[in-house]
């Protein structure tokens, strides 16, 4: 399968928002929310055996969570970047611990770092961050500086005030 | 506040005698899990090869009398370095190693790297640099060297005497049981 052909078959499953091609080895698609397990199955079934990662990104102006699966495939030597948008407001989105295993290693880093829940992912517990209460440190919203400020003090002078 | 300061410590009398032989049989402990902690095989090995000052490399802290902190800590890597400096057998003493240890460096506005070690643990000794080359580290070994020999090097007797204000610090940081920004400010 070329770049065209992979584009074109998602396209025709399921409606694809928008693809772009970066070069001969590497291309990105966007699906809708509910298009993307079953995208991603597909994918699957197509050689795409591989999930190099599964990331997430906070565009913090639209008010959305991109998340972003990268699958590799062999057998086409391409790289596929599938990508959807999820409301940032209380951000669900089903877990893909189905088709692959290890994204519930991947689902629970991207749970503690930018609050995004994996419906069907059992392990969605604390995982780097040391006993850690706050909002999650990757959201745009999250204002690290002062955090750092308050967590471990701006100046010897002014903390011992 | 801390209560007693390092002055009023000051190593006297027989102790002075004592410090004259620890000052030449350091065992370093090294903690490396900063970046510059590349810089300590050149140091250790032929090329500037620390082991003419009597400094050698060991494996665990209950032997060991220097403790070097390589860079930057996070708080689940402070909490393990508290607990190998409560191993450690007195005297001891503590090189802070490179920028990230004296104010955070470049993880100045890190939400998980702590900015001053001096504020967990006593720190007899920091060696600035983003990372200090081994000249710098032979330099930072000898002055520590002189500050044991002069009876200046009390950083564990200052631990003791404190306790409460470190431990006090190191709670802050890794006990925490509230948020750090009330919900009000997080809506800002
Ligand atoms: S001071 Fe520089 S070299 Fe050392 S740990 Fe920090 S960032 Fe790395």
């Amino acid at each position: 399968m070329n770049q065209k052909e992979i584009i074109e078959l998602i396209d025709n499953k399921f409606g694809i928002v928008k693809s772009n091609i970066y070069d001969e080895y590497q291309l990105s698609v966007v699906v809708k929310k509910e298009n993307i397990f079953a995208a991603l199955a597909l994918m699957q079934l197509n050689d795409f055996k591989e999930l190099s990662i599964l990331t997430a990104v906070d565009w913090f102006d639209r008010n959305v969570f991109e998340v972003v699966y990268i699958l590799f495939s062999y057998t086409h030597n391409q790289q596929l970047i599938l990508k959807t948008e999820i409301e940032r407001d209380n951000p669900e989105i089903v877990s893909v611990m189905k088709l692959w295993e290890v994204a519930e290693t991947y689902e629970r880093d991207v749970h503690e770092f930018f609050g995004i829940k994996f419906l069907g992912n059992p392990s969605l517990k604390p995982f780097f961050l040391h006993n850690w209460l706050d909002m999650p440190p990757m959201r745009k919203d999250f204002k690290t500086q002062q955090y750092s400020d308050k967590v471990f003090g701006k100046t010897k002078e002014e903390r011992e005030k | 506040m801390i209560q007693t300061s390092t002055k009023d410590l000051h190593d006297s009398g027989f102790e002075k005698v004592l410090n004259f032989f620890r000052k030449r049989s350091m065992w370093m402990l090294h903690y490396c899990t900063g970046c510059g902690a590349m810089e300590l095989p050149p140091t250790m090995t032929t090329r500037w090869d620390m082991e003419r000052f009597g400094i050698g490399p060991m494996a665990t802290p209950r032997q060991a009398d220097l403790l070097l902190i390589t860079g930057y800590l996070s708080i689940k890597s402070l909490k393990r370095v508290i607990r190998t400096y409560e191993q450690m057998q007195d005297p001891k003493w503590v090189i802070g190693f490179g920028s990230c240890t004296i104010n955070g460096g470049i993880y100045y506005d890190s939400y998980t790297v702590i900015n001053r070690l001096s504020d967990y643990i006593p720190v007899d000794l920091t060696i600035e640099g983003c990372m200090p080359r081994p000249e710098a580290i032979m330099t930072g070994f000898q002055t520590l060297m002189d500050a044991i020999q002069k009876g200046e090097a009390v950083g564990y007797k200052k631990y003791k005497e404190n306790y409460e204000w470190y431990k006090k610090n190191q709670d802050s940081v890794l006990g925490r049981t509230e948020p750090v920004f009330t919900s009000s400010e997080v809506k800002k």
